[in-house]
């Protein structure tokens, strides 16, 4: 059973057409058990309101969405109590320690006391839970944070950018526990901006743009998908004019290395026929494996730079 | 049955730690106390002023009744409204709350505060005629003490869903605060107004609005019709109008509805709105 399934889910803020924002359109995706999935996008691309609507916060426009396959509000209210969420930044009532803090959301999700404890050992607080959560540093609220999500044990975990904000050190820690997790047989969905992040812990992953899921599948599908040659010439610029107006290429890309060029084909023969047909000789070609980062710059497309480009 | 138990105690950690909680509550107990204790005093150097049950009821209920209904629509905006800002009442929902259940823990901490706050009332009414010398009339309360004490706990709930309500609303504590004030200025100003109007039909529909429902309902004349006499008496020898209240039945039918339109509205609002 797929812990997340969407169907064409789509939200829009606001009624009055001229202000309305379009911040999910149409996305389906699925998530299935014990993957590790990353949810890729550019700020305002859509990744908190879809996380919204998967817990609960926010009702959606249209289309539908399935936890652990049930779909209707009695289903999901069941459904929930086997997720463990957050959305944004850690949420906690300021003027309470940490412990006391997941002593209300362990009260919530109908937990006893002993889980709260292990749970602030796993993500090391145990020392500072007597603490107010408003004197905690940002990283210790991130952590309270995925204690909190972890107090019912659940086997679904979604978490908003849970690295935002930290440092090289806290970000290696959250890694640290995410695998832990995922060694655990848990399934993860996390949202992130953080590409190199997300290569490194996830193995599927979703990019949203605008709104709209560009691709997703399984982390090496994504970088392999279309394939990536790479080719240097002595003339890097006529080797560059010359893929550019070859009809199977859909994008070229100068490196330091030097031109990478996705293909519609992997047929290499004719782009070497190809190019001694245009006078330009190679010296190296070989396929090319893009980071995430680059397929991920590849389909966003100079990102998103304004609100009005995402509306429209 | 479980699930109200539950929310109970969520709400329970929730204000207990609050300290602007246990500011309000030993404020009203504070304000309440003070003027029992003089009566006790004076109940010890003076053989005429005695300070027993029943009939020192009138005297404590009146004194709770004239900052209860503020203070716990106060309360309720401090205790509901920030759960938006801080975006805890969000993230109660995706721990599991549905948003109903949330709704209803407050409702349930509305309910809880109207207690607590007619408990001590009616703990420092007794606390003081045990300290003082002499004993009371037959009986413990009368039924009119009753029935003041049931008009200071529906008082003291419109004032809190008025607070749920606008929490619910704004959610944000200042701009709730802000509203609650202006409004009850506002309703001031409209119902002189309204109750120096030539029409019969204004003038009576003036007595019925919320704060002045409220008003009536946590005052001793409105409970006490010879103490009303007593007054009117007075009044008429100095040839001052006569003081009228509404039945005091009415007055409860009223603060009842308001009460459920406000809470209703809340419920619909929460509904209706992403969190
Ligand atoms: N409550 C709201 N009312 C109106 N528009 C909103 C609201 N919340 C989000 N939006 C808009 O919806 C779009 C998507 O926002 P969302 O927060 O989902 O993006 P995101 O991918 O999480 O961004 P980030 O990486 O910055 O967190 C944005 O254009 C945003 O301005
Ligand atoms: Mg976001």
């Amino acid at each position: 059973m797929h812990p997340i399934q969407t169907f064409d889910l789509t939200k829009r803020y606001g009624t009055r057409a001229a202000k309305s924002v379009l911040a999910v359109d149409r996305i389906a995706f699925a998530v299935a058990e014990g993957q590790v999935f990353g949810f890729l996008g550019p700020n305002g691309s859509g990744k908190t309101t879809t996380i919204g609507m998967l817990v609960g916060t926010i009702k959606p426009t249209s289309g539908r969405f399935r936890l652990f396959g049930a779909s209707g509000p009695k289903g999901l209210m069941a459904a929930r109590a086997r997720v463990g969420a957050t959305l944004e930044t850690p949420n906690f009532y300021p003027y309470m320690s940490g412990r006391d803090n997941l002593r209300v959301a362990a009260a919530v999700k109908g937990v006893g006391r002993p889980r709260i404890d292990e749970c602030l050992e796993l993500v090391g607080l145990s020392d500072r839970a007597k603490h107010r959560f408003n004197t905690y540093s940002l990283g210790m609220k991130q952590r309270l944070a995925l204690a909190a999500t972890m107090l019912n044990d659940p086997e679904l975990i979604i978490l908003d950018e849970p690295a935002n904000g930290l440092d090289p050190q806290g970000i290696r820690e959250i890694r640290e526990i995410i695998r832990i997790l995922a060694e655990r047989g848990k399934t993860i969905f996390l949202s992130s901006h953080l590409l190199a992040e997300v290569e490194r812990t996830c193995s599927h992953v979703a990019i949203i743009r605008k709104g709209r899921i560009v691709t997703w599948g399984a982390v090496a599908e994504v970088v392999g998908e279309g394939s990536a040659v790479l080719l240097r010439a002595p003339d890097t610029e006529a080797l560059a004019g010359a893929m550019e107006a070859y009809p199977d290429s859909t994008s070229v890309r100068r490196t330091d290395d030097g031109i990478v060029a996705t293909l519609d084909s992997g047929d290499l023969a004719s782009v070497t026929r190809y190019l001694s047909g245009q006078g330009v000789h190679l010296s190296h070609l070989a396929p090319y494996r893009p980071s995430l980062e680059e397929v991920f710059i590849d389909v966003t497309q100079g990102a998103v730079d304004s609100m009005t480009e995402i509306a429209s | 049955m479980k699930i109200l138990s539950v929310l109970l105690r969520i709400e329970w950690l929730k204000a207990v730690k609050r300290r602007s909680f246990w500011v309000a509550v030993a404020a009203f107990a504070v304000f309440t106390a003070l003027p029992a204790v003089e009566r006790v005093r004076n109940a010890h150097s003076d053989p005429n002023a005695v300070f027993a049950l029943p009939e020192s009821w009138p005297d404590i209920l009146g004194t709770a009744a004239g900052i209860g209904p503020l203070f716990v629509g106060v309360l309720m905006i401090l205790l509901v409204a920030p759960e938006f800002s801080w975006r805890t009442a969000r993230q109660n929902v995706i721990d599991g709350l549905s948003k109903e259940r949330f709704y209803a823990g407050k409702v349930m901490l509305l309910a809880g505060l109207v207690l607590f706050f007619m408990a001590t009332t009616v703990l420092i009414g007794v606390g003081g005629a045990l300290l003082s010398p002499g004993a009371g009339g037959p009986g413990f309360v009368r039924s009119s003490d009753f029935g003041y004490m049931s008009g200071l706990a529906l008082a003291m709930l419109v004032f809190g869903s008025a607070g749920l309500f606008l929490s619910a609303l704004v959610r944000s504590s200042g701009s709730a605060l802000g509203i609650l004030f202006l409004y009850l200025f506002v309703e001031e100003g409209v119902a002189r107004l309204m109750s120096g109007a030539g029409r019969e039909a204004l003038r009576s529909a003036a007595e019925f609005l919320p704060f002045n429902v409220v008003e009536d309902l946590g005052d001793d004349l409105a409970h006490y019709p010879e103490v009303l006499a007593e007054v009117n008496a007075d009044r008429a020898e100095r040839s001052l109008a006569l003081l009228e209240f509404p039945d005091v039945e009415v007055l409860a039918v009223a603060a009842l509805a308001y009460s459920a339109f406000l809470l209703g509205i809340s419920l619909l609002n929460m509904r209706k709105r992403d969190l």
